[in-house]
């Protein structure tokens, strides 16, 4: 796809062939013209794709190198016993680290832990995001601080995040806790608590982040065509009305977008928590991809780390196929 | 025809510049983890940042100026899991450096696995260093098999650090300056509430352990093993103590309660920095800070013997030698000689608090006058590593693992039976796990 090629000048003329690549949605009478033509196209296009390969040669040795190659060294090595001290490389472990890794609890639990943040994040990461950009949009004055301070914390490293909102959350001496003192609250131990630790990463994470996705929500919003709204105003629809009836539906498509990328993202969580917490208190906030570097990096278990992750990744893949089903769908 | 070979010069170029961008990209590959060197160099990885990293390079730099022909590259690191994981690779991908810096506690993790080479002791001799001038109960934990893999630097314990000022005020000072001794754990609380009655507006002792990856750990592993209880990790499951451990458990929740539920290290270090606090349960490395902070009124000892015998969880700064296939005989010597040198110099490493594990420095004038790091030196004679396992020692995520465990007690949200419990669980989970080394 990415590769089309001039259509002139190359070997057998494509010019001449009718309807490339739409043979099935034409009639009945149709799919012999069309089974031929996906026949000669891929003729054509291999001869002069060619002169193409130079181009993304670099692109595609770069990918193969560190992409293609460690994917499928991964999936080599989760069936071995492979270690980080270089034994085991040939070990072959067969199913063994996938039926582990099935009955390991301590995969299940995090596992749970990534699905939690990720149900804890993701809502109000779209919810606040789409909230902050109709204030935004509605016209509040000085419009551009707004979303320069809306926006500023995602430009922020996650060591800076992390060692700022470790001082917010210090219990004795943290902000919060001294702000709830000062109104006669008892502390709570934001990041010491089991039942507190994950509320606490989100919030930190809803504060870093949703910057990028009021961005989108803001930039969807200023392509809302306005004759939409003058027509409804016309018609005497309120605030209210226009919101539900125009801005939401004409939205759709881009909180498709957000929810899409916001829950891939919230389950790739790792950094945040692992220099807030390091996965605790007892394992509270380890999300998956922690527990398979630990078991890969610091336990030295390489083999049965590829494993972890692959399971991981085959769940990754369901739900993005998943959700992009359903907002297909619901776009159609 | 003529366009087709035009077509065909113009690819073939095209490729040859692709292949000309590719080539150094490629290339670089091979020398980036710097095994290509100057000959004479000897690469020596460690993990000291801040003050420690400071004095290890004007250590260095005194070595390579009184020793002819010695170079040494110094690589810093950051200390922690990572560490570990580069060191481990790097030894195992062949491309190590001459000389590494290791905590002892790690060695099970690495000397069985073909990491690391044996020292030559006779070569150490040659340049004055002889297996009888290194503190013995950490050397026999340098040892695998019967050969020396590790040579320790240093003894780097936990011990309490005090404010004289505010003990002498509640008379628990001794004339020799020291804090009296605490009998046991009902005598530590009852004077524990003295020294907090006697300074209203101050905290009592702190101790932080919160979101910290060794401190809880540190603290159990001190007490309990003062108890002498059993805890053996050598079987297929761990074998313990139990009513011991919930003992120790519970007292660590009676230390913490008052004052240090909810405390992080890095709080309580302020607190007691800020003259907040009469004493810190804190290791000997942080003594740098308190110096700077409280000058005079800066008092140190051994950790307090609460239960049978003495002793303070502690690990050791050691020199390895990460596995080397083509290891050089030259280069080889050239490190025996800088590791030899470097224990002769540790009277100055143990400006940084460290306890040096060369016996002729610990006994000379010089360590003795050094204050307060001669009062708390007899910590080195009953030093508590970490038990033997492949995923224990400094840093490794069996410390964290412990310290989440015991996490919920400490903060008051769980009993200490559910603590021990937990670590119980968790220990048999790593036991039940294959050894990767």
């Amino acid at each position: 796809m990415a590769m089309s090629s001039p259509p002139t000048g190359t070997g057998p003329d494509p010019g001449t062939e009718p309807g490339i690549g739409n043979g099935t949605d034409t009639g009945p009478d149709a799919v012999d013209d069309s089974r031929a033509s996906a026949e000669r196209p891929r003729r054509g296009r291999g001869s002069s794709g060619v002169a193409g390969w130079p181009f993304v040669a670099p692109f595609l040795v770069f990918f193969v190198l560190f992409l293609v190659v460690p994917i499928g060294f991964g999936l080599w090595m989760s069936f071995t016993d492979s270690s980080l001290t270089g034994h085991g490389d040939t070990d072959f472990a067969g199913l063994g680290n996938y039926t582990e890794a099935f009955t390991d609890s301590e995969v299940w639990q995090s596992l749970g832990n990534t699905a939690w943040f990720t149900v804890l994040s993701s809502v109000p990461l779209v919810f606040f995001a789409l909230v902050m950009a109709l204030l935004v949009h509605t016209g509040l004055p000085g419009q551009w601080m707004w979303r320069l301070s809306f926006f500023a914390p995602y430009l922020l490293p996650v060591a800076v995040v992390t060692q700022v909102w470790n001082l917010l959350y210090q219990p004795e001496s943290g902000m919060f806790n001294t702000v709830l003192k000062a109104v006669g609250i008892d502390g709570i131990g934001w990041l010491v608590e089991e039942r507190y630790a994950m509320w606490s990463v989100a919030i930190l994470t809803l504060w870093w982040t949703v910057g990028f996705n009021f961005l989108l929500y803001l930039a969807a919003l200023q392509s809302v065509p306005d004759h939409l709204y003058e027509a409804a105003a016309l018609d005497g629809a309120g605030a209210w009305r226009r919101l539900w009836s125009i801005t939401l539906p004409q939205l759709r498509r881009t909180t498709g977008l957000i929810a899409v990328l916001q829950v891939l993202a919230s389950l790739k969580v790792f950094d945040q928590i692992y220099l807030l917490t390091k996965g605790g208190p007892a394992g509270s906030t380890r999300p998956i991809l922690e527990y398979i570097y630990d078991t890969g990096f610091t336990n030295y278990r390489l083999g049965y780390a590829s494993a972890v992750s692959y399971v991981f990744f085959a769940i990754v893949l369901v739900l993005s196929l998943a959700q992009l089903g359903l907002f297909s769908r619901r776009e159609d | 025809m003529n366009g087709l070979s035009r077509r065909r010069l113009l690819k073939g170029s095209l490729y040859g510049a692709g292949a000309a961008v590719l080539a150094p990209a490629l290339g670089a590959c091979g020398s980036v983890t710097g095994s290509v060197s100057d000959a004479d160099e000897v690469q020596f990885w460690n993990l000291f940042q801040g003050p420690d990293g400071a004095l290890m390079k004007d250590i260095t730099r005194d070595i390579e100026r009184r020793t002819p022909g010695l170079k040494v590259r110094s690589t810093v690191l950051e200390w922690g899991a990572p560490y570990y994981t580069k060191l481990a690779m790097a030894s195992a991908g062949g491309r190590s450096p001459d000389l590494a810096i290791l905590h002892l506690t790690r060695l099970p993790g690495y000397a069985p696995g073909g990491l690391l080479d044996p020292f030559d002791m006779d070569l150490l001799a040659e340049f004055g260093v002889r297996r009888e001038d290194l503190n013995e109960s950490v050397f026999k934990r340098c040892l695998y098999e019967g050969e020396p893999y590790a040579i320790p630097l240093d003894t780097h314990p936990f011990i309490i650090y005090f404010d004289r000022d505010m003990m002498d005020e509640s008379g628990l000072l001794k004339s020799d300056g020291q804090p009296v001794p605490f009998e046991s754990p009902a005598h530590y609380l009852e004077l524990a509430g003295k020294l907090r009655a006697d300074h209203p507006g101050k905290l009592g002792p702190v101790f932080g352990h919160t979101s910290d990856a060794g401190m809880g750990w540190r603290m159990f592993w001190t007490l309990f093993n003062q108890t002498g209880a059993t805890f053996d990790l050598s079987g297929r499951r761990l074998e313990i103590d139990r009513e011991k451990a919930v003992e120790i458990v519970e007292f660590m929740a009676d230390i913490v309660r008052p004052d240090c539920r909810t405390m992080d290290l890095t709080t309580a270090i302020a607190t007691f920095a800020n003259g907040q606090s009469p004493l810190i349960f804190a290791g000997e490395w942080e003594l740098n800070t308190f110096r700077t902070a409280k000058k005079d009124t800066l008092g140190a000892a051994p950790f307090p013997t609460f239960f049978d015998r003495p002793g303070g969880a502690s690990d050791s700064h050691s020199l390895v030698l990460p596995h080397r296939a083509d290891a050089d005989p030259r280069r080889r010597r050239r490190t025996h000689q800088f590791v030899a040198e470097l224990l002769k110099s540790s009277l100055a490493w143990a400006e940084a608090g460290h306890i040096p594990a060369y016996l002729p420095v610990v006994e000379s004038k010089e360590y003795a006058g050094l204050r307060p790091q001669a009062d708390y030196a007899a910590a080195a004679d009953h030093p508590v590593l970490d038990p033997q396992a492949w995923f224990t020692g400094s840093g490794s995520d069996f410390q964290n693992r412990m310290c989440q465990a015991l996490q919920p007690t400490l903060t008051g949200a769980a009993s200490a039976r559910s603590a021990v419990r937990t670590m119980e669980s968790e220990i048999n989970t790593l036991l039940s796990k294959p050894n990767p080394a």
